[in-house]
């Protein structure tokens, strides 16, 4: 959860210098316009330019998206893994053996509801964080660029209590002393 | 007699003084710690509005139907965190003033105490480079009074923040900087070079009169 963090600043700072080009662009682009229009009345308006600043931070946002969406799969697959667990535990419960406990004080199947719903948000902050890389820099609307801005910093689908979670889960698993 | 209140008034003023321009460090960097949460707050309150204004349904964000209640509670949130660091720089601007008017507070005392040993006169002598004792001490109550109006002020407009108004959470440093504008003038150090003039010539006078 840290390295996301890590990401997500690095992220937002990339997301915010594509938006800080679009704007100046905009911003030409209008002085072009009113250019044109002093100009004589057939001249044709110029094609938009390719910018390789931002290609470059396009590119180094795919990129930061990748390491993130690498992250999140990671915590998909140790939440399977821990279902795994419970499944298992269920198995040897029916047969009769009582197997020791692996936490301090939850039970396994606990462990895994919290796992998953870990797992649940940072997949749904992973799909919102996709659509912005891919809509950012084809916006125009200074409002919905500020809206990506915002929400690829704040993550509203990684609550609060995250922070929270993932210490009990630290101190169930013997990582975090009391 | 008249001469050994005076040099005990000196010597209050003086550690006065040192508490003083101590305690003025540490409210500039109080002050300057206040303009960057103020800043984030204006730009959150840009945040809150372009997405008040933004027509979610027919946007590329329209998919996630929650959304805008979700980013207006972390905006909500972050705009809390920087309320409370504001909170934080408050009772810093306090401790400062308080601490001054204790130490102003002391002073004062001292003289009440030796106001008659010191004689009208000589609380009044001014000299051609050196301001009075009486001088010095309205120095150190305009000190006084300078944090004290201040803060107070701070307070009232730190008070007065509310993130349910985003137009007044926008402007919010250009309302800060005419604070300070208001409050530019050297009170504090004009104070302590005062200070500093009238416990030089009593260094000077107890000087000559013992050699």
């Amino acid at each position: 959860m840290m390295k996301w963090e890590r990401l997500n600043d690095n992220g937002f700072t990339t997301a915010n210098k594509i938006v800080n080009m679009k704007i100046s662009e905009q911003f030409q682009d209008n002085k072009m316009e009113i250019a044109c229009d002093n100009s004589a009345p057939g001249s044709e308006k110029p094609a938009p330019k390719y910018s390789e600043e931002l290609d470059n931070c396009c590119e180094e946002l795919l990129e930061t998206l990748k390491h993130m969406t690498k992250i999140q799969l990671k915590m998909e697959k140790l939440t399977s893994t821990t279902k795994a667990i419970c499944d298992l535990e269920a198995f040897h419960h029916r047969a009769g053996n009582r197997t020791a406990p692996i936490f301090h004080t939850w039970p396994t199947p606990y462990f895994y509801e919290v796992s998953l719903k870990l797992s649940e948000m940072y997949k749904k902050e992973l799909q919102l964080k996709q659509t912005i890389v891919q809509e950012i820099a084809h916006s125009a609307d200074q409002d919905l660029m500020m809206v990506y801005l915002s929400s690829w910093l704040y993550q509203p689908y990684i609550e609060n209590s995250s922070k929270l979670l993932l210490e009990a889960m630290l101190l169930e698993t013997g990582h975090r002393q009391c | 007699m008249a001469m050994a209140a005076m040099a005990a008034m000196a010597a209050a003023l003086r550690a006065w003084a040192t508490a003083a321009a101590r305690q003025d460090a540490a409210w500039r960097e109080a002050l300057a710690r206040c303009a960057p949460p103020l800043g984030s707050l204006a730009g959150l309150a840009a945040q809150m509005r372009a997405a008040k204004r933004l027509p979610w349904g027919s946007s590329p964000l329209g998919a996630f139907r929650d959304l805008p209640e979700r980013l207006w509670r972390k905006q909500r949130g972050a705009a809390e965190a920087l309320l409370e660091q504001l909170g934080g720089r408050r009772t810093e601007l306090r401790a400062v003033r308080d601490a001054v008017g204790t130490a102003g507070a002391a002073v004062l005392r001292l003289y009440e105490e030796r106001a008659a040993e010191l004689g009208l006169e000589a609380v009044l002598r001014r000299g051609p480079r050196c301001p009075s004792l009486a001088d010095a001490l309205e120095g150190l109550q305009d000190v006084e009074r300078y944090y004290r109006h201040l803060y107070l002020e701070i307070k009232l407009f730190l008070l007065h923040i509310r993130c349910d108004s985003l137009a007044d959470m926008e402007t919010l440093p250009q309302s800060w900087e005419r604070i300070l504008e208001r409050y530019k003038g050297d009170v504090v150090q004009d104070a302590l070079l005062k200070v500093s003039l009238f416990v030089d010539n009593q260094r000077e006078l107890c000087s000559s009169a013992g050699s």
